[in-house]
């Protein structure tokens, strides 16, 4: 499915929220690096499509009305073989039906695991004034504690990819502390491009997230994808 | 020197000026403009009002009964009538081929009620219509200082200003004025806008960008209407000359209704530094922030490099100038091994160092030649990229009132090192218990390029955000 195709859909539906394997998808349609996804609607698919991607694989619901999906039980991570995954489907339903009985289950998505490294956070959000804005910041307690993150104007010059990375106060953990491999800044960067790029291309995209991205020494990749589309 | 064809030209090089429904017993508009008259400007006064006509011509000043009656055409006006008469004040403008009005004239949108409202939506759509070029309203205009065209009886009248502002309050645009030429600096050209219902914050930066008389751009700005007009023009501006932004307010502080984690933490604060940084704008957050960064723009020699050289007097100064200028960014390293070498051959170590920072007043002793000889091997040292010195007025005030060669001297000195050194030079003079005698002695560090600071705090962040953007060649 196309972006377009998939923009029509979610409007079709009055939706203005993406699903991740939506969002995902056309992510990856522009060539941002996201984590394999796909969506599953029966054990078996689940199992088939994780034999697809190698092991370990995540499973998280797909639901248009479930805000928090660990909180309900809608996630797994981990599983090492076809039958853990077709046990962790199960559950997963089982345990989202029970917590929230209003939940509507479209299916489990099914999720490469990126191997460690630093999570940092890549965003759009549309200014009143400006128009779409990129954001650029450390994952976790960095920014949920310190709002450590830099701003530009979409799409990005020359070199403001890079500017917003120098920016953050906590730019030393992307070089390796403790012991810890320097990651790879360019294919930050490169993702800050592309992403701007994607908002710059599509003004029906009023925010996204990608949060968080996973940085290591072999690149980036996000690994959990947003994308608010604007009211039509 | 003006911006010939330009559609803002004619007001902000006026030769005739006319101050529309200016009232006694003070007659402001008129008395701050009359250096104007004063240096050859045509100054007309518009008054209906029998009353008030005799103070007017008391001044001096001929009175016309209407606009349209003025025999010269009129640059720029001063509207200063209540808001109900300013429609038909617009009329006449628009039919006089007035080059551009300021309305003083205040009690429109900003009051938010219905008359207002419909008043300046009335004025807004007959200017328009008439492609009128209109300051304001509730503004308090433009600020000539070179023709002697003034908002304030107390701003200078000069020559020689370099510095290009643009405000959307009117305190501020005045303020600035005020503490600028306090520290000897001056405007080339000055707007406050207010409610900027035809000419916008972009209108007023276009053409002090094109003006060869504006070195630097500084602005006070709450926020703005058109942002990609705004962005737009602050990039060919930066790409000129240097632009200094100051924000007021946290425009759009209301929460925002969003559905990501990206829109939460987009503050309007955090937004707006990012495309400053974007444009290559200069961020301030104050008047004092704005002040020293035009200290620093119009008399500092550029320089991208972070390693300082640091002179103290005593001590604690020492510490406490490489306390601020490192919590800057700054570097306060080693100096070369020449350089070493040759302060050991006569710096006086005992009460006194050489290291960096330098505590030489023990080693000067108010020796011309000896202070000279610190500034060349500091300039010389590849290991040095500026040089900040500090001189507070606990010990000068004293001996430079009784011998107040020995300032005159020291300024010569400086001027003279900072004329010829590549290497931008700041100097700081805490006011100390003197700050009356100190305001003066800082007028001729200013009159002869030396950019002073009253604290080692102010010349540090004035530094860590002006010096790649010297403007001195």
């Amino acid at each position: 499915m196309t972006f377009t195709e998939t923009i029509d859909r979610a409007r079709g539906e009055s939706r203005t929220l993406l699903s991740e394997v939506e969002a995902k998808g056309a992510l990856a349609e522009a060539g941002v690096p996201v984590t394999a996804t796909s969506l599953a609607q029966t054990r078996e698919e689940a199992a088939a499509q994780a034999e697809a991607i190698s092991y370990p694989v995540a499973l998280k619901v797909v639901s248009p009305n479930v805000a928090h999906k660990s909180d309900v039980g809608g996630v797994v991570l981990g599983l090492e073989s076809h039958e853990e995954v077709a046990e962790g489907y199960d559950e997963i339903i089982r345990s989202v039906q029970a917590a929230q009985p209003s939940a509507i289950i479209e299916g489990v998505s099914v999720q490469e695991m990126a191997s460690p490294g630093v999570e940092v956070i890549v965003g759009v959000t549309t200014d009143p004034q400006f128009g779409p804005v990129m954001m650029f910041g450390l994952g976790g307690i960095m920014v949920e504690v310190l709002g450590d993150v830099a701003f530009r104007l979409a799409p990005l010059g020359e070199g403001d990819a890079r500017d917003m990375i120098d920016e953050i106060q906590g730019r030393q953990v992307l070089d390796g502390v403790r012991g810890q491999p320097p990651v790879d800044v360019g294919a930050i960067e490169a993702m800050l491009d592309q992403v701007s790029q994607f908002a710059a291309e599509h003004p029906e995209v009023a925010e996204l997230d990608l949060n968080p991205v996973i940085a290591s020494p072999e690149g980036a990749i996000a690994v959990d994808a947003r994308i608010v589309l604007a009211e039509a | 020197m003006s911006v010939p064809g330009h559609t803002l030209d004619r007001m902000f090089n006026p030769k005739t000026v006319a101050v529309i429904g200016d009232k006694g017993p003070n007659y402001m508009w008129l008395r701050n403009n009359q250096p104007f008259k004063d240096q050859g400007g045509n100054l007309y006064s518009v008054q209906i009002d029998e009353k008030e006509i005799p103070g007017i011509e008391e001044l001096g000043i001929e009175n016309f009964r209407a606009l349209t009656d003025i025999p010269e055409p009129v640059d720029y006006a001063i509207v200063a009538v209540p808001r109900h008469v300013s429609p038909y004040v617009m009329k006449d403008l628009i039919e006089a081929k007035v080059g551009g009005a300021a309305f003083f004239t205040s009690g429109f949108a900003e009051t938010g009620e219905e008359l207002g409202v419909s008043l300046q939506a009335q004025l807004t759509s007959m200017a328009r219509e008439a492609n009128f070029n209109v300051v304001g309203p509730n503004c308090m205009g433009l600020y000539l200082p070179r023709v002697g065209v003034r908002f304030n009886p107390d701003v200078p009248v000069a020559d020689d200003g370099r510095v290009g502002f643009v405000s959307q309050s009117g305190t501020h645009s005045i303020m600035f004025s005020l503490v600028m030429g306090a520290n000897g600096m001056h405007l080339s050209r000055c707007a406050s806008f207010g409610n900027a219902i035809v000419l916008d914050i972009s209108d007023y930066l276009e053409y002090l960008t094109e003006d060869p008389e504006t070195e630097v751009i500084a602005m006070y700005v709450e926020g703005v209407k058109d942002g990609p007009r705004f962005v737009k023009a602050l990039r060919a501006a930066t790409a000129r000359k240097p632009v200094v932004v100051w924000k007021g307010g946290q425009t759009d502080a209301g929460a925002r209704a969003t559905m990501s984690h990206t829109g939460s933490l987009a503050s309007p604060h955090a937004v707006w530094s990012g495309i400053m940084r974007q444009c290559g704008a200069i961020s301030t957050n104050s008047l004092d922030e704005t002040v020293d960064v035009a200290k620093v723009l119009l008399d500092a020699k550029p320089s991208t490099g972070r390693r300082m050289a640091l002179m103290a007097m005593t001590g604690g100064q020492s510490v406490s100038i490489t306390d601020a200028f490192v919590g800057q960014g700054f570097e306060v390293g080693r100096l070369s091994e020449q350089s070493y070498e040759e302060l050991s051959s006569f710096f006086n170590i005992v009460g006194g160092s050489y290291q960096n920072p330098l505590d030489m007043a023990g080693t000067v002793q108010g020796k011309r030649e000896v202070l000279e000889r610190i500034l060349g091997i500091l300039d010389a040292d590849e290991s040095v990229d500026a040089l900040v010195m500090e001189q507070s007025a606990m010990f000068g005030a004293r001996q430079w009132k009784d011998h107040p060669e020995r300032i005159d001297d020291l300024v010569d000195t400086l001027a003279g090192h900072a004329e010829q050194s590549a290497k931008p030079f700041l100097m700081v003079m805490h006011p100390a218990h003197e700050e009356a005698f100190v305001s003066e002695v800082r007028l001729k560090f200013a009159e002869r390029r030396i950019p002073v600071f009253a604290s080692f705090e102010r010349a540090a962040a004035a530094a860590a955000r002006a010096l790649p953007r010297g403007t001195r060649s």
